[in-house]
């Protein structure tokens, strides 16, 4: 068959778009394959993106050159850091975006890519050759070839909308679903799986009564995601903030059995990270009342999606629902919320490259892999992508492994463990996190970024400055002494001395970076103007004596990863190992100790016996 | 880890050496059953055939023709056994050449004898038991005294494991709450300075600063009581030494086979395991060996737990080498030993009793004293002793060891909640705990944070 892109994408959503931009970059042709070529990157779900963990990811995208972070920052609405009164590591961008400005930004800036095709159409089978995939046919029947393929589905495939009793296939309300290509992964010889998401009701912002709903305003100056932003600062959209009363709890209580959820008309399962309205009152009974977002959808349009509301109850109970909530009373429905169904691959069935193991240049990213929301579906594609072109051309895959990035965390986590529900990240699920920050994406992925040809070369020249003045500027905080008495009201904390290092100042347990900045800031002097360099620089000295901590950790960690598991590894001549163990290795197929041991109920002993065996296996030569 | 090769079959006699009514081998291995029926003879009609955990009785039957002895033995399948590898036991008279002969026979087969501990890391290998067993094992083979065996078999039971457990639930709890706040910072989840999780903190410091407080009576239990013996140059301290040794059952020793320049044997004093050591050895001959051989006196003066100090007191000057050797030596747990009183006159001591009535009077030689000293030492032993009824004590160094980690991560952790610092380095060094204390019961941190926050609060907007 012949190759008319390097690469074919299907589906057009956030993980997709970035698979097939990171083709376009790394100097290959792709071909996204979408239901609606108008509908790129589109929010499916609620309008904003970052938060707490996923913030980490589109700085690590946008790192690696993505476009994720440069599309939030042009379109987004408002800005503003989750955990500023933490410590630098979990603070955490979290940007409202005009759903449809950034669709548009997305559409328009893939149309200028030349290398890059959007072709309308229902992927419907993966063709294979000799256990390679080599295309794709549409359901309408065009065969369109290629040299890898990238699936990125999220919910379509085998999509399924419940609302109430009311079944629809789509995987998105008023739109159809990929129903033949599930088949053509079964016939593959994939196992596929279902789970379940789910998405508020629309409301009509006209309709609300703001009096009654708490402001939460921006934060100013505006704290954007991409280096390559240069969007000026702007008045912020203000969201809201309200409650569920004891009328909405009586009334979704009353309802359960109208639930698809409860009544058994749903089997799969859905993230417990973001349960549905009845969900919420049903496991936590003693739990009075629930807060709502209210996030508008954008500056063009009064569409508000009540965040926390997620339901699939039948459309008129919702209605009733929505209007017990304060501030709500007068509130008009625009859309209604469902839950829907989709296949995924269990991603036991990828490496960590996201290719399958099973055949040979195709590769899964986002929702098809169990995974849940824009950004770990982003960073998937961006992957996959750059994987995708890495296996044409022969060459080893990009890893990124767990101490690197959160998109580390991600893949390492879903290959060594059984779904049980749509993943999303969380920085609790980085046993490095403290390294992995915000601020310290590039220096993280810069080498990768240059690598792969991912940035430009200016790109990576200011780049580079950036980290050489960071280093200076930890030079001078290390050398700088200033009086204690010129330390305003942070004097009390070092009584005993007359001077103080800046460096022992933001050491200093109790005080924060924030608190310590705009002091440091006073000895300015000779002192960086950039806030970032002075951030990066206070951030590195904060956390040092940590990551030194954790380096040893970290090489403990490198070890186990480095002793690789031949991919011809036979577990069957393994006679010591539990055979739960041995299904588990055979399953999961890890590539090294490390990840022998993350794998869900492997126990030391198992770990043990593997080792050993390892080292007679690669001793022997066998 | 020296864990033979899968293929091998082991065997090795697992009752205690010496004579007894029974004794028992057990083999290990893909071949134990073939070595069993080549040798067991049925003096029943029954099929020959062994059933899996099915006692037999018949002959075990040399590769002669000659029947050894009268046996019983059982087969238990792999997976099913306490190695999880196929398993045979035999018990036998327990004549010392029986039971030799038959394990000979087997060795002959092509059975390779066990190393010391060796069923026990097999079963740990193959996950029939865990880290925390396993070591608990290892003492029960090793357990030599009554008060000993009754720490491990506490041990093996699990209440020390369920302690620890106890524990560790509650680190993920304070560790899940932290991490609530961190992770969902827009639901009200006000973790990181509340006073309940500080109150649970300085519970779990409290238990586990205990747990490694136990260790000093654990290591007692493990390791023996630690009694050194000092004294000038012809004190009497090898007589002492010698005649403890004769008077009492010794113990084989946990370390035999190591050389060093002192004399330490074991000895069972009144059911407790004790460790004397003659620092004699260590005055012998002058120059740079005596300085050296004084350093080592010292450390295991200074690591013992009763120094018993011999005085001459058939020497003139007696009285003031003691005032002066007790400054020097800064020990407090000390008994203070008269020697060589059947060498001192009748009415002598009178002179100076007044200010050394702290001497217990002894004489090697006519063993005057010697029995106030073992019952004075048994009290002593006994105090030391922690109550072994509720099993929470610390007899592995290895779990020490992890447990004091965890400790200092957990102050560490204090210190950060009471000055109200960023929950993140809190979550530092709860992980940092939790992870060693993870280390003594070999089980990995893996989703139960996120687990128990998702049950117990109910995020997500």
């Amino acid at each position: 068959m012949m190759a008319e892109y390097d690469v074919i994408v299907v589906g057009g959503g956030h993980a997709g778009v970035e698979a097939a931009l990171a083709v376009a970059r790394m100097g290959k042709t792709a071909a996204i394959v979408t239901m609606d070529a108008k509908r790129l990157a589109l929010m499916s779900c609620n309008p904003a993106i970052g938060g707490v963990g996923k913030s980490h990811v589109v700085k690590e995208i946008d790192a690696l050159g993505g476009l994720m972070g440069e599309a939030i920052d042009a379109t987004g609405i408002q800005f503003r850091r989750l955990n500023l009164s933490r410590g630098p590591a979990v603070w955490s961008t979290r940007a409202q975006a005009d759903r449809i400005k950034y669709n548009d930004y997305v559409v328009d800036f893939v149309r200028r890519q030349e290398s890059v095709d959007v072709i309308e159409g229902v992927a419907g089978e993966i063709l294979a050759d000799a256990g390679r995939a080599v295309g794709i046919v549409t359901e309408d029947g065009r065969r369109i070839g290629s040299r890898a393929i990238v699936i990125a589905t999220g919910t379509f495939l085998g999509g399924l909308i419940h609302i109430g009793e009311k079944k629809i296939r789509a995987g998105r309300i008023g739109e159809k679903a990929a129903w033949e290509l599930s088949e053509s992964f079964r016939a593959l010889g994939f196992e596929i799986g279902r789970l379940k998401t789910g998405t508020p009701p629309r409301i009509d912002g006209a309709t609300i009564d703001w009096s009654r709903c708490e402001i939460q305003p921006g934060e100013t100056p505006i704290p954007f995601f991409s280096s390559r932003s240069s969007r000026e600062q702007f008045d912020q959209t203000p969201c809201h903030l309200t409650y569920t009363t004891a009328a909405t709890k009586l009334l979704v209580s009353a309802n359960f059995e109208a639930s698809p959820i409860f009544s058994g008309q749903i089997n799969s399962t859905g993230p417990r990270y973001c349960p549905s309205i009845e969900d919420k009152f049903f496991r936590f009974a003693d739990k009075e009342r629930h807060q709502i977002f209210l996030e508008p959808e954008g500056n063009g349009t009064s569409e508000v999606y009540p965040n926390g509301f997620s339901t699939a109850l039948p459309e008129e109970i919702q209605r009733q629902a929505i209007r017990t909530v304060a501030g709500l009373e007068e509130a008009v429905v625009t859309q209604p919320g469902y839950a829907v169904e989709y296949d995924y691959c269990p991603a036991y069935q990828v490496k960590p490259t996201l290719e399958t193991r099973r055949l040979e240049g195709l590769f899964l990213a986002g929702q098809i892999l169990g995974t849940s929301g824009y950004e770990e579906a982003a960073g998937q594609g961006l992957i996959a992508g750059v994987n995708a072109v890495l296996q044409i051309e022969r060459e080893p895959g990009l890893v990124l492994d767990r101490s690197e990035a959160y998109i580390g965390v991600m893949i390492d986590d879903i290959t060594t463990h059984s779904t049980t529900e749509p993943y999303r990240l969380f920085t609790s699920r980085a046993e490095y996190r403290l390294a992995l920050r915000e601020d310290n994406a590039r220096d993280r992925l810069h080498q990768y970024a240059r690598k792969y040809r991912l940035i430009n070369e200016a790109e990576a020249d200011h780049f580079e400055r950036l980290d050489q003045a960071t280093r200076e500027q930890i030079k001078h905080f290390q050398k700088k002494r200033v009086a204690v008495a010129d330390l305003g009201e942070l004097r009390a904390r070092f009584q005993k001395r007359e001077n103080i290092s800046l460096e022992g100042l933001l050491k200093q347990p109790g005080i924060t970076i924030n608190e310590a900045l705009p002091i440091i800031a006073r000895f300015d002097g000779e002192l960086s103007h950039e806030r970032e360099v002075l951030e990066r620089a206070a951030i590195w000295i904060r956390y040092k004596g940590y990551i030194d901590k954790q380096q040893r950790e970290i090489e403990k960690f490198k070890r186990m990863e480095g002793a690789v598991i031949p991919a011809d590894f036979s577990y069957d001549t393994i006679a010591g190992l539990k055979q739960e163990a041995r299904e588990k290795f055979r399953r999961f197929r890890p590539g090294s100790l490390g990840q022998a041991g993350r794998i869900e109920g492997v126990t030391p002993g198992d770990l043990a016996v593997l080792s050993i065996h390892l080292k007679k296996w690669s001793g022997s030569g066998e | 880890m020296a864990a033979g090769r899968c293929d091998e079959t082991i065997v090795a006699v697992i009752t205690p050496p010496g004579e007894g009514g029974i004794a028992a081998l057990r083999i290990a291995g893909k071949r134990s059953l073939s070595f069993l029926e080549s040798h067991f003879r049925s003096t029943s009609e029954d099929s020959p055939q062994f059933k899996p955990f099915l006692m037999r009785y018949g002959h075990f039957v040399g590769r002669d023709g000659n029947v050894i002895d009268e046996v019983m033995a059982v087969y238990m399948p792999a997976g099913r056994s306490y190695t999880g590898l196929p398993q045979v036991e035999i018990f036998c008279h327990g004549g010392r050449q029986v039971v030799q002969l038959i394990q000979q026979q087997i060795v002959n087969d092509g059975a390779r004898m066990s190393e010391p501990g060796e069923f026990t890391r097999l079963a740990f290998l193959s996950g029939r038991i865990d880290l925390a067993k396993a070591e608990a094992v290892a003492e029960i083979i090793a357990a030599n005294t009554d008060s000993s065996f009754g720490a491990a078999r506490e041990h093996l039971l699990g209440a020390y494991a369920e302690h620890v457990t106890v524990l560790r639930e509650a680190l993920v709890d304070i560790a899940a709450e932290i991490e609530a706040s961190i992770d969902f910072p827009e639901e009200d989840i006000d973790a990181a300075g509340s006073r309940r999780l500080v109150e649970m903190l300085d519970r779990t410091i409290g238990s586990i600063g205990e747990l490694v407080e136990s260790y000093t009576g654990g290591r007692i239990i493990d390791e023996g009581y630690r009694i050194a013996i000092g004294g000038r140059p012809n004190a009497g301290k090898s007589s002492l030494f010698n005649l403890l040794l004769r008077q009492e059952r010794a113990l084989v020793t946990p370390t035999a086979g190591t050389t060093r320049d002192y004399l330490s044997e074991w000895i069972d004093l009144g059911g407790f395991k004790v460790n004397i050591i003659d620092t004699a050895g260590l005055r012998r001959g002058g120059g740079q060996i005596e300085r050296a051989g004084q350093k080592s006196a010292k450390r295991i003066i200074d690591s013992s737990d009763i120094l018993l100090w011999m005085v001459d007191l058939s020497k003139k000057n007696w009285q003031a080498e003691l005032k002066a050797d007790i400054k020097a030596l800064e020990k407090t747990a000390i008994i203070l030993l008269g020697n060589k009183i059947d060498a001192v006159p009748a009415g002598a001591e009178k002179a100076w009793q007044a200010d050394s009535n702290n001497l217990l009077l002894t004489s090697c030689k006519t063993r005057k004293g010697i029995a106030d000293l073992k019952k004075s030492l048994i009290v002593r032993i006994n105090d030391k002793m922690p109550d072994l009824t509720d099993g929470l004590v610390v007899t592995s160094a290895r779990h020490k060891q992890k447990l004091a980690v965890a400790l200092k991560a957990l102050r560490a952790a204090r210190r950060k909640m009471a000055a109200s610092e960023s929950p993140e380095l809190t979550a530092f060094d709860l992980r940092l705990a939790i992870g060693a204390i993870d280390e003594i019961t070999g089980r990995i941190y893996t989703d139960e944070i996120l687990g128990k926050i998702f049950s117990r609060f109910c995020v997500g907007k």
